[in-house]
């Protein structure tokens, strides 16, 4: 069976009609693992209880499967009442699942930042919530925008894990159409390409969000 | 600018402090006068950066008590916040925020800690930009700025909470040589107004010039306090003897 070029075009439309899904997808889980990933290191840092938990909480995410996470929000929480749309799982299900990376991330940008940057804060009076804003979170996204888009990159790499929960996004529509022509090949590679495509947009935005976060750094 | 009160600015009492097994701070009592301006000088390792970081609850401490004004630092934060809200502080590295300009750098605790509009603000951080001489530099990033000029924000931004007390701690160590005395001289100026004053330092001259007391710091205690007259003419102690010669030669 060789590779039909005509019919890969033919497969097209079909494919990115479902790339606002994916993006929706992408884009929600992004701000929501972000969130929560900053969160989890917040609570981390504060120590106690808390933080050791969030420690667990951490590794524990980072040990398992991310399907697992979308199998157990979808299938296994309605036993006990909670019962969510697909979509919603899938983002929930990315967003916890990143969040554990992010925090980790977020942690090295946070080390990364003088002990200083601190002390000159709290010496002028600033409570820990408007330093943590407006001094260590700015810093913090400085030091960390190559490692963050990466993990963009990977969340929006994830989005065809929300296949087996029924949303049609990029490579659903893909699999659709390989399953009921028999062709593989062509949707597939079309899917790749434009997953490749959309990567590439965000690694390149995030470069240019670098330079802009850099700001002038020399005289 | 100087705030009139009876009580003194810091009075420190049986202050100790160890990190771990070392004794930092041993047995430290120091009286600071409203509007007196105080030298701390000594080896490295003697604690006296140690004891000033004290003063504003950057370091905690074991032992001791430490009352600003009338207020003493100590478990309760909000006094803590309180005590720390008066005092302005300059470190040796500037510490200022890179990733803001020069003029937000003064306002960020004017909005965030005072409520301060920020037309209001501004205008009180141009006034005190202005005071330091680089009124020019207030759209520049600290990164733009030579050594000398980013101290010299840093000295606004602490003034700009308008602090009964500021702290430096050795605030030209980290400069080029030629880029003290423009640092030095704004500290003398603010000396001039009457501001109460702690720096650690090794300037010797601005000691000379403005301080009217110099405590002499070794290994965590004080073992000298006196008059610049009396500390670099007939220095009691032989350490502060052999600490003064060895900054001569």
């Amino acid at each position: 069976m060789q590779f039909d070029v005509a019919f890969a075009l033919s497969t097209v439309p079909t494919i990115l009609g479902a790339i606002g899904m994916t993006l929706l997808v992408a884009a929600v889980s992004c701000v929501g693992a972000s969130a929560v990933g900053f969160g989890l290191e917040v609570v981390r840092r504060s120590g106690g209880l808390g933080g050791l938990f969030v420690r667990f909480l951490i590794d524990f995410i980072r040990a398992t499967p991310v399907l697992v996470w979308l199998y157990c929000l979808y299938f296994i929480l309605p036993f006990y009442g909670i019962r969510l749309g697909a979509l919603a799982t899938g983002i929930i299900g990315l967003s916890l699942y990143y969040s554990g990376y992010l925090a980790e991330v977020f942690k090295a940008g946070i080390d990364a930042i003088p002990n200083g940057q601190g002390e000159a804060a709290r010496a002028l009076g600033l409570g820990r919530i408007d330093m943590t804003i407006f001094v260590i979170a700015p810093q913090m996204l400085r030091n960390i925008a190559a490692p963050m888009g990466n993990y963009f990159v990977s969340i929006l790499k994830a989005t065809p894990y929300l296949a087996v929960l029924a949303v049609p996004e990029m490579l659903g529509r893909a699999f659709d159409i390989a399953s009921e022509t028999y062709r593989y090949a062509e949707p597939l590679t079309v899917a790749g390409l434009i997953f490749l495509g959309l990567a590439l947009l965000i690694s390149l935005a995030i470069k240019r969000l670098e330079v802009r976060l850099m700001g002038p750094t020399t005289r | 600018m100087a705030h009139s009160d009876d009580s003194p600015a810091v009075q420190i009492t049986s202050l100790n402090k160890w990190y771990g097994a070392f004794h930092v701070l041993q047995e430290v009592n120091l009286t600071i006068p409203s509007g007196s301006r105080v030298v701390i000088c000594g080896p490295s390792g003697s604690g006296k950066s140690t004891l000033i970081r004290c003063l504003n609850g950057l370091e905690a401490y074991q032992q001791g008590t430490v009352t600003l004004g009338t207020v003493p630092l100590g478990d309760n934060a909000r006094e803590t916040a309180l005590a720390r809200r008066q005092t302005g502080m300059v470190f040796q590295s500037f510490n200022l925020f890179p990733h803001l300009t020069v003029l937000s750098n003064c306002t960020l605790a004017l909005r965030r800690v005072l409520s301060m509009p920020r037309k209001e603000a501004e205008s009180l951080a141009r006034h005190f930009l202005e005071k330091v001489r680089i009124p020019e530099q207030a759209d520049k990033y600290p990164a733009q700025l030579s050594g000398g000029q980013q101290q010299r924000v840093a000295i606004a931004r602490a003034l700009c909470m308008n602090p009964r007390l500021m702290l430096f701690d050795e605030p030209t160590s980290a400069l080029d040589p030629e880029m003290v005395k423009e640092v030095l001289d704004v500290m003398t100026g603010l000396a001039h107004e009457g501001m109460t004053m702690i720096c650690v330092t090794h300037e010797m001259g601005f000691a000379r010039e403005v301080a009217d007391q110099v405590v002499f710091m070794d290994q965590g205690s004080i073992v000298e306090q006196a008059s610049p007259m009396t500390f670099f003419t007939t220095p009691s102690h032989p350490r502060a003897q052999s600490f003064l010669n060895t900054l001569l030669h």
